[in-house]
């Protein structure tokens, strides 16, 4: 649960209490309070938290004038404003809380105008004042609420309350409850806060898992929880710590950023639409939205990736590129790019690969790419990757290698998702265009090393309202012997320069995985995802060879779509997980299917 | 005192031998050993296979696979090795990479190898600062040496860093490459050598990658402590077998 700090005042109390780390702090606005935040102005927060206006019907331009003045995130009404009035302050890019006071027994209907325009409704004690009047209603009352709208917990909340707060969690009146919000139970005087009682408050089992602020980016050390890292022989050592170093300062600088976005625009047709599947939708009843970046050039999320890394080895002088690829997606995207810039380009592709992915390796051959056989080891993308490792090795000068997932030594699963993080970033704006919210209830890709996966992940990490669904590939069966579900399957262990989940023997050999899909069939989870899997921020779930082709051939029947069997692996959730009517559901479309047409072929004896 | 420290302090240029433990046949791992010690090999490291080895090139990768293929394990290796120090009394060196290691945990790894009587360790994928953060306490509790490698393009401060971790030898990579022999040194890889040898460090440096022949050998150890032999002889026992051991080690030292 989120908390919310009311009725600030005071500069110093204020940045005491910024430093407890709650999620909300609010600010009255409002003459007649005792809390009236009359001061010029609030400052520095940190920001993840939401400076929180409170007005008491004011004169909407008021509102208007203190969002802009204080750089506030959200409002909070407490008088009788209209839908209407809230309404007009939809278009603020601001969170809206409705206020609704509630003594014993409450008529919900009230707040059915109101849905669809705020963003949270708040209810705290029926008094003689509007709010603060410090003494709580029966909470009982919520166990009704017909609503799926979050709402604020308010209304004399105090350390009294502890014990009330676990039961008030453990009952159905909890379900949407999304903050509670505390004011004068935390108070020396009005306006200023206890901090003492604050940070008591604070270790409440409500705020698990907030207290401590989960991290799920990468740390300064290339670490995700426990997972990441860089295990690199240390000949790879000068090539990796020469592009940890400059990563982000290039990524950064407005030369890097505009080059970047242009070409994403121009060259890969970006942004890629956000399509509400309508009769998929109506099949699983629930709102079905495609991220189509089946749509980019070169048919997959691949590009966005390799645009990224061919401008920053430019930036780092690099002459020469490598890649290694299982099915040739990547190696196609990297080849493309290679042929815009005009740089060498040798992609490395197991041999067993290369006979059955005849399409492009030709595909990159027209782009004047070399294509060198992986013959060691299994002679597939395992095995092409440690090719590729090998050639840095011993070209480590000129040369830039572009993986192609989130996978690697520390930077390069930290920098993949930062350029695959476009989809996400996207998928924000258009949602609230057609959803009018940015978050959905469920984002789901597909992982295989997880790059689309994290692109789609990355700008709702920390957005626990939104639910992370992860797609792996259960080949014949998790317990067949041939499957590539590495969450099922993986222990911890060091696979390619990084620690993470993969499967191995007992004895610490790398397994080899199976699954139809050529761009899920990889024995390892890019880190982030064994950190999300590990911390259960993101619910894995395994789809075999059938259900994945099935839900493939759905959607070209359903939306006229044919997608690349990974995506179709993300597509079969549906028929294993069943979502509400109105739940907002989010997938990424990763690739189109023209490179799996034989596949289709042959298992459906099309 | 460690058998490394001791060797280190005679007064000789040493030869070291890699080979891959279980190759070319499962049993031929406490032989090998053996016959190296007995024609005159002044160190040992056994090649602890690994299902992918990105430090190695075709030829240590090819021996790996095919010990594997024979039935190689850590607990396997551990129990050939069981009676090694009745026969044995040169340094032994288990080079292996990190992820068997982990998975074995690394102190009962470590704890096994004293039991055994290993001497230190080479893990190329298991970074300094990483063993030195986590590692270094446990590998000093069971007496072992870890050997860091460093290569042409390791910055001087990075040296002085390992070399302040190491308390062995400093395993010096001849060039920018992984494992397998090439043809002889050229200016590049003397000028390195030359460098290391100047920068007067508190570890010796053993030479290993590219040296196949008693050629490379001397050009190698004119400048550092001695040199290490891999993918030579294992190409060798590839060919010959491993009785022929004999053959290949005076073909370094005549």
């Amino acid at each position: 649960m989120k908390l919310k700090v009311c009725g600030m005042k005071y500069q110093d109390n204020i940045k005491q209490v910024a430093s407890l780390q709650p999620d909300y702090l609010g600010f009255i606005f409002y003459k007649n309070s005792a809390r009236n935040f009359d001061t010029e102005s609030i400052p520095e927060l940190p920001k993840s938290i939401k400076k929180t206006g409170v007005f008491v019907d004011a004169d909407i331009d008021v509102v208007i004038d203190k969002i802009k003045r204080h750089g506030l995130k959200a409002v909070q009404l407490h008088g009788k404003e209209s839908p209407n009035y809230c309404k007009e302050l939809q278009s603020k890019n601001i969170e809206i809380f409705k206020v609704f006071s509630i003594k014993d027994e409450f008529d919900f209907s009230v707040l059915k105008p109101y849905e669809g325009i705020v963003d949270y409704f708040l209810f705290d004690t029926k008094g003689k004042q509007p709010g603060g009047n410090g003494y709580t209603f029966d909470w009982s009352v919520l166990n009704n609420y017909p609503s799926t709208t979050p709402f604020f917990l308010s209304g004399g909340i105090g350390l009294n309350q502890i014990e009330d707060i676990k039961k008030f969690q453990q009952s159905e009146a909890s379900k949407y409850c999304y903050a509670l919000d505390i004011n004068s139970k935390f108070e020396i005087e009005p306006g200023l806060k206890n901090i003492e009682d604050l940070k008591k408050f604070k270790q409440i089992p409500a705020f698990a898992g907030m207290t401590e602020i989960m991290n799920y980016n990468v740390n300064e050390k290339g670490y995700y929880g426990e997972f990441g890292g860089a295990f690199i022989p240390e000949m790879l050592y000068p090539n990796v710590e020469e592009l940890r170093q400059n990563y982000l300062k290039v990524m950064t600088e407005p030369d890097f950023k505009n080059e970047f976005d242009q070409l994403l625009k121009d060259y890969v047709g970006r942004p890629s639409p956000l399509y509400f599947a309508k009769r998929l939708s109506e099949k699983y009843n629930t709102k079905i939205y495609l991220k189509r970046e089946d749509l980019n050039h070169t048919g997959a999320h691949k590009i966005n990736n390799t645009i990224g890394q061919i401008l920053m080895a430019k930036r780092l002088a690099k002459t020469r590129i490598i890649a290694e690829t299982g099915a040739g997606q990547h190696g196609v995207a990297t080849a493309t790019v290679c042929a815009l810039m005009g740089l060498e380009c040798i992609v490395y592709m197991g041999e067993i690969d290369i006979a059955r992915q005849a399409p492009n390796v030709a595909r990159m051959k027209m782009l004047g790419a070399k294509v060198v056989p992986a013959l060691s080891g299994s002679r597939t993308l395992k095995d092409a990757t440690n090719e590729a490792i090998r050639d840095w090795i011993n070209n480590p000068v000129n040369t830039h290698y572009i993986i192609g997932s989130a996978i690697g030594p520390h930077p390069y699963p930290d920098m993949v998702t930062r350029f695959q993080a476009v989809i996400s970033e996207e998928i924000k704006w258009q949602l609230k265009e057609q959803e009018n919210r940015e978050n959905p209830d469920y984002i789901v890709a597909c992982i295989g090393g997880g790059s689309n996966a994290a692109g789609t992940y990355y700008h709702y990490l920390h957005e626990l309202d939104v639910s992370i669904i992860a797609v792996e590939a259960a080949g014949l069966g998790v317990d067949s012997g041939e499957s590539a579900a590495t969450s099922v399957l993986g222990k911890e262990g060091i696979i390619h320069g990084c620690k993470t989940l993969l499967m191995q023997t007992n004895d610490g050999q790398i397994t080899e995985p199976y699954s139809i899909s050529a761009g899920l069939d990889y024995p390892g989870v890019g880190p982030m995802h064994a950190h999300l899997c590990k911390t259960k921020r993101a619910e894995f779930l395994s789809i075999t060879d059938d259900e994945a082709m099935k839900a493939g051939l759905e959607l070209c029947k359903l939306e006229g779509i044919i997608p690349a069997i990974e995506s179709s692996h993300a597509l079969a959730i549906f028929e294993q997980k069943t979502f509400k009517p109105d739940d907002v559901i989010v997938v990424s479309l990763s690739g189109r299917g023209d490179k799996d047409l034989e596949n289709y072929i042959d298992y459906f004896k099309i | 005192m460690n058998r490394i420290n001791q060797k280190l302090k005679e007064d000789k240029k040493l030869l070291s031998i890699y080979f891959t433990a279980g190759y070319p046949n499962i049993n031929d791992t406490v032989s090998i050993i053996q016959d190296l010690e007995k024609n005159g090999v002044d160190m040992i490291e056994i090649g602890l296979p690994f299902s992918d080895p990105l430090a190695d090139g075709p030829t240590i990768q090819a021996s790996s696979t095919q010990a594997l293929k024979n039935g190689m394990t850590t607990e396997v290796l551990f129990n050939q090795l069981k009676d090694i120090r009745k026969s044995v009394s040169i340094p032994l060196i288990i080079m292996g990479y990190f992820n068997p290691m982990f998975q074995y945990g690394v102190e009962a790894f470590c704890k096994k190898c004293q039991e055994l009587g290993i001497d230190g360790l080479i893990i190329p994928d298991l970074p300094v600062d990483v063993y030195h953060e986590h590692y270094q306490e446990i590998f000093e509790k069971y007496g072992l040496i870890n050997v860091f490698l460093i290569t042409p393009q390791t910055s001087d401060e990075r040296i002085r860093y390992i070399d302040s971790i190491s308390n062995g030898f400093i395993y010096m990579v001849s060039s920018a490459s992984t494992t397998g022999a090439q043809s002889g040194f050229g200016n590049v890889q003397t000028d390195y050598f030359k460098r290391i040898a100047q920068m007067d460090l508190k570890n010796p440096q053993i030479i290993g990658f590219g040296i196949s022949n008693n050629e490379t050998f001397t050009q190698a150890t004119k400048y550092a402590k001695g040199a290490i032999i891999g993918s030579a002889f294992v190409k060798h026992v590839t060919k010959h077998g491993a009785k022929s051991v004999d053959a290949f080690v005076k073909h370094i030292l005549d």
